[in-house]
């Protein structure tokens, strides 16, 4: 129990002609776009991210609205880049790499989530509530699907679509564009689609048999 | 203790010393003193005169150290002849983001080293947040006799071996409590360290590894260890072997379970409910990772007397949290995922009238793509069936004004609010407005607030709201707010009882940095990171005000003269010598 003892301390008289009536603040800065900050993990405390990390005005700029003949980026998803680089536990979100990182806006340590309970997220299989993140195969009540993130330059929101419900890439890319058209609105001509390998590298669709 | 008799010696400050000190003798005093516990009560006291000086640092048994480097280990040795048990706390808070660097610094050894020489007897160490090595746990482990307690929290440095260590040497340990530390697991082979003789522990929490450990050791650990209260298994540990390891320690007050879905039998699942059911202490249980709904019924016996339940590692659906509160009425601590969503939220209001402690963490706080998780609706639901609520802790996606008004006005007795609107900058998501009024409405009810953490879109009137009317205020965290230096001069100038400020990415520069000139040897310390302060500005407030240690650390590729990341704090053992290259020390 704490008793809460005090003395009458001489108190230095630190606040001089505090006035809190507002006397002309500076203009709000414009934020920006709110849906701008964009998520996927990735790495925290890897200097390369470090080095990339967005000043705040960075972050939150406005994303340019043009269309212009931009890649659909469609990836499976990479192994997390550990902040730790100890091991690389199996990723169950998928994370742009550094490449995408021009593109995305991280943010360095948010939301403040302690790292070992972001590993705990990482490892945690969730089949039960119905999503599997990366390629896995995840066993679900509607059967086997196969999850992969999708992303529309210059959204900011990434989508999550079952492979296994088309037949064919341009199906595949026809349901993407109703997807996002509802974000920007955009021509389908304008749009390529690209995936990223197990190397990592990013191809065009459309090369390799569905 | 009889606080008259501290009130009398208060209030006659002129009387004649050599008067009061015949009339009070030393051992006397000191026997007074030492049923004085909490370090501020004492910290009080030795402030009163010499003799009372004296006659506290004779009596003191347990030192707190909020910031390691505020002070050196000769110099608590110095004052403090008799300590037994220590509590350290070392990097600022943010180092659990990432966002100081490596090799920062905040290592034991050298405390070890001074507490082996002038502490032998030394018989418990606590440490938040310090780098230790396993040759450090090696030498602790080999140093003291006594040693009987170590916890370390959000350490790093050390591996298992370190533990095997202490498993090894420690004879007369009661406690381990290994949470939430940077540890290199390589492997469970530790617990296997403890002798067979040993048998006088009663804290053990290994949840924070994910090795598998030799559980026929741990099984005969935990039967022969009688004096068993809290046990914490990780997740390697399945349902059915709970069960043995719970028929043997039905006198458990805290237990966290490990793995809770395996498949089991239906005679394994009504021998584990049964097990579970002679917990009759049992008042806390954590664990449950990937829980599995209808195994949660397993736990009711337990639920009716618990007070504190920790589902952060179960992504409970909203419909099996409700079932398992509804026998949880003696609830008064819950920890969540928010897969539990606003309906799960309100099964809180609805069940647990006694809730102090609400925490909701997001299950997958880098997915924009997640609509649900919690809302502004579920928080409004518990605050009205939780009147006692007073701390909580609370990620969500979208939040208004009107709602924390709600909120607060129905809990009025907040003492720390940390809210986190897991998007920076976003304002009140139907009027459209800053969240100003929010944390004012906070600010202005919650008259007992100690700990206040902000977010989304805020203007500097949040901040005239928080100088103006959080006159308990003693912690605060700011990122993404703010829209000019007035902001932070309003809380520099306001929080008179401000100790800790942590501040990132906000429009504070140098006048808001040089505002607190005076205030920053009244608290422990102030972080500033992606501010707009500049080396200039640090060096200045370096120069004016030398008891402080004014820290700089510089990112690559920034320019010169930004002080990218700032950390002051006040120290009486001068500027550190251990600072890596990339923390200059002003």
């Amino acid at each position: 129990m704490e008793l809460q003892l005090g003395l009458a301390l001489p108190t230095r008289n630190m606040v001089k002609g505090f006035d809190l009536n507002n006397h002309g603040l500076d203009q709000l800065k414009e934020m920006g776009g709110l849906e701008a900050w964009n998520k996927a993990a990735g790495c925290f405390a890897d200097k390369d991210c470090v080095k990339s990390k967005r000043s705040f005005e960075q972050a939150f700029g406005n994303f340019t609205e043009e269309c212009r003949t931009k890649p659909l980026l469609l990836w499976s998803g990479q192994p997390n880049e550990e902040e730790d680089h100890k091991d690389q536990k199996k990723a169950t979100f998928s994370t742009t790499d550094e490449n995408d990182a021009e593109e995305d806006d991280q943010v360095v340590g948010w939301p403040p989530i302690k790292t070992w309970r972001k590993k705990i997220f990482q490892q945690q299989q969730q089949p039960r509530v119905g999503r599997a993140e990366n390629n896995r195969v995840a066993e679900n009540e509607n059967g086997r699907s196969i999850y992969v993130k999708v992303k529309m330059e210059g959204v900011a929101i990434t989508r999550k679509i079952d492979i296994k419900l088309y037949q064919s890439y341009q199906s595949l890319t026809n349901s993407l564009i109703t997807m996002f058209a509802k974000d920007k609105k955009c021509d389908e001509d304008d749009y390529i689609l690209t995936y990223q390998d197990k190397e990592g590298d990013w191809l065009i669709a459309g090369d390799i048999p569905w | 203790m009889e606080p008259s008799e501290l009130k009398r010696s208060k209030d006659s400050p002129n009387s004649d010393e050599s008067t009061r000190r015949s009339s009070f003798p030393d051992e006397v005093l000191e026997r007074v003193l030492s049923l004085l516990k909490t370090h501020r009560d004492r910290s009080s006291v030795s402030l009163v005169c010499k003799d009372w000086y004296n006659a506290e640092r004779w009596s003191r048994t347990h030192v707190f150290i909020g910031n390691c480097y505020s002070v050196s280990p000769e110099i608590v040795a110095r004052r403090f002849p008799k300590i037994r048990s220590v509590t350290l706390k070392g990097k600022p808070r943010f180092s659990d983001f990432n966002l100081v660097p490596e090799n920062w610094g905040a290592d034991i050894h050298a405390w070890l080293v001074v507490f082996a020489a002038k502490y032998p007897f030394l018989e418990e160490l606590r440490l938040k947040r310090m780098a230790i090595s396993d040759e450090s746990l090696e030498f602790l482990a080999v140093s003291f006799p006594n040693f009987k307690a170590l916890s370390l929290l959000s350490c790093d440095g050390f591996s298992t071996n370190g533990l095997a260590a202490i498993a090894t040497h420690c004879k007369n340990l009661t406690e381990l409590d290994i949470q939430e530390n940077g540890i290199d697991d390589k492997g469970g082979s530790w617990l296997s360290c403890f002798p067979e003789s040993f048998t006088s522990l009663e804290v053990l929490n290994f949840a924070n590894l994910s090795s598998d450990i030799n559980f026929d050791a741990l099984e005969r650990l935990v039967g022969r260890c009688k004096s068993m209260r809290v046990l914490k298994l990780n997740r390697s540990v399945s349902l059915e072997q709970l069960q043995r390891l719970l028929v043997n320690a039905p006198q458990l007050a805290e237990l966290g379970t490990g793995s809770f879905s395996e498949e089991l039998t239906f005679r394994q699942y009504v021998e584990l409910e049964s097990a579970l059911s002679n917990c009759k202490n049992m008042h806390t249980l954590s664990g449950l990772w990937d829980a599995k709904g209808i195994y949660l019924p397993a736990l009711y016996p337990v639920c009716t007397h618990l007070t504190f339940l920790n589902l952060s590692y179960a992504a409970l659906r909203s419909d099996e949290l409700a079932k398992l509160l509804a026998h949880c009425p003696r609830l008064k601590r819950l920890w969540v995922l928010d897969t539990v969503e606003d309906k799960g939220l309100e099964a809180v209001g609805l069940n647990c009238p006694l809730l102090e402690e609400l925490r909701v963490f997001p299950a997958d706080p880098f997915d924009e793509e997640i609509i649900h998780g919690v809302t502004e609706a579920g928080f409004v639901a518990v605050s009205f069936g939780c009147p006692r609520l007073h701390y909580v802790l609370y990620f969500c996606r979208q939040m208004t004004n009107a709602a924390v008004a709600t909120i607060v006005q129905n809990c009025p007795d907040f003492t720390h609010f940390r809210l986190c609107i897991m998007n920076p900058g976003q304002p009140d998501y139907i009027t459209n407005e800053p969240m100003d009024e929010a944390f004012g409405a906070v600010v202005k009810t919650c008259t007992k607030l100690q700990r206040l953490s902000v977010s989304g879109r805020l203007t500097d009137l949040t901040f005239e709201y928080i100088g103006r009317y959080a006159k308990n205020l003693e912690t605060l965290s700011v990122a993404f707010a703010g829209s000019s230096d007035w902001g932070m001069q309003c809380v520099m100038g306001g929080c008179s009882k401000l100790r800790k400020l942590e501040i990132r990415d906000c429009p504070f520069g140098n006048a808001a940095l040089l505002s607190g000139l005076e205030k920053y040897e009244s608290m422990r310390s102030l972080w500033m990171s992606a501010c707009n302060v500049t080396m200039n500005g640090c060096r200045l407030l370096a120069r004016e005000m030398p008891r402080l240690n004014v820290e700089v650390m510089k990112e690559d590729g920034s320019d010169d003269s930004q002080a990218d990341k700032v950390y002051v704090y006040r120290s009486i053992a001068g500027p550190r010598r251990d600072a890596p290259p990339s923390v200059l020390t002003l």
